[in-house]
């Protein structure tokens, strides 16, 4: 029902970000995953970097946007309920967990080295639970 | 908090076989095209239980808000959601087509030939996907909006 009260535009940008970033990172962990038994398949690599990098402007939107609501409805940062502090957590420390795993997937497709390609594939699913977390947590209005 | 879950299974699970599938029809050789469209089955448990929770929790919410019977914006996401359902299928179908054809020709040479690629880039095929994204797309305008309430 909060929804209601809120502006369209930050809050669809908002998650339609986050579902695009979701989608992606998912992509990112299947392909790392498969790439795992099959490192000698040089298109499982790229196709991990591709992907990783269409995470990167889904990240944008989705952060800017939760900025854009911060903003409009006048939090401070005293005070925060829980669930925006599990949001902001994970949405910044998302975004170094985001570049390290971008960062190793670019050595992945380069080198071909398996244990970069196991890296991704760790860092991509940890990513992708903390998101859980976090869509859960801002649904769920926890605290 | 279920039926956003829901949604982003089905969206995040949709997001994952689209860009699969536009992996596959850039891929150089039918063994690729054909190793990524397998993949594309890895996302749809994802997108099932996405597809099913989104109308189960949904109905359940549209009961538990008070939403009148008579809300224009939810029967309007129910007919979009099941255009998603049946564009999702049909370009399922047209993906399966071509994974069918990319086995085939992996297995006898792996060298690409036009007709695969003139399925892969058919672009009744690949509107039947696009216009899958595009309703989804639209029940989260309507989601979110609520237009009327």
């Amino acid at each position: 029902m909060i929804a209601f009260s809120r502006p369209f535009w930050p809050l669809f940008l908002h998650v339609l970000g986050a579902m695009l970033l979701v989608g992606a990172i998912f992509t990112a962990a299947i392909l790392s995953f498969v790439g795992w038994r099959r490192a000698d398949l040089a298109f499982l690599r790229r196709g991990t970097l591709w992907a990783l990098v269409c995470g990167i402007p889904a990240y944008v939107v989705f952060r800017a946007a939760a900025q854009w609501i911060y903003s409009k409805e006048g939090w401070s940062g005293h005070n925060d309920p829980t669930w925006l502090g599990i949001g902001f957590i994970v949405s910044d420390a998302g975004l170094l967990l985001l570049l390290v795993t971008l960062g190793v997937a670019f050595w992945w497709n380069r080198s071909g080295r398996a244990v970069a390609g196991r890296i991704v594939a760790v860092l991509s699913s940890v990513y992708l639970l903390l998101l859980a977390v976090a869509w859960l947590a801002m649904s769920g209005k926890w605290g | 908090m279920l039926h956003i879950t829901a949604a982003f299974f089905l969206v995040g699970g949709s997001v994952a076989a689209g860009i699969l599938n536009t992996l596959a029809i850039r891929a150089e050789r039918p063994s690729e095209t054909a190793f990524l469209l397998r993949l594309v089955r890895v996302t749809l448990p994802a997108i099932g239980i996405g597809a099913g929770g989104t109308i189960i929790f949904g109905i359940w919410l549209w009961h538990e808000l008070g939403f009148g019977i008579g809300a224009g914006w939810i029967w309007a996401s129910l007919a979009l959601w099941v255009a998603t359902s049946a564009l999702g299928s049909a370009g399922g179908r047209h993906q399966e087509k071509a994974r069918t054809l990319a086995e085939q020709l992996s297995a006898a040479g792996d060298t690409s030939t036009a007709e695969l690629k003139a399925l892969l880039r058919d672009p009744r095929g690949n509107a039947l996907s696009w216009l899958a994204g595009l309703t989804t797309l639209a029940i989260l305008v309507l989601m979110i909006w609520k237009p009327g309430s």
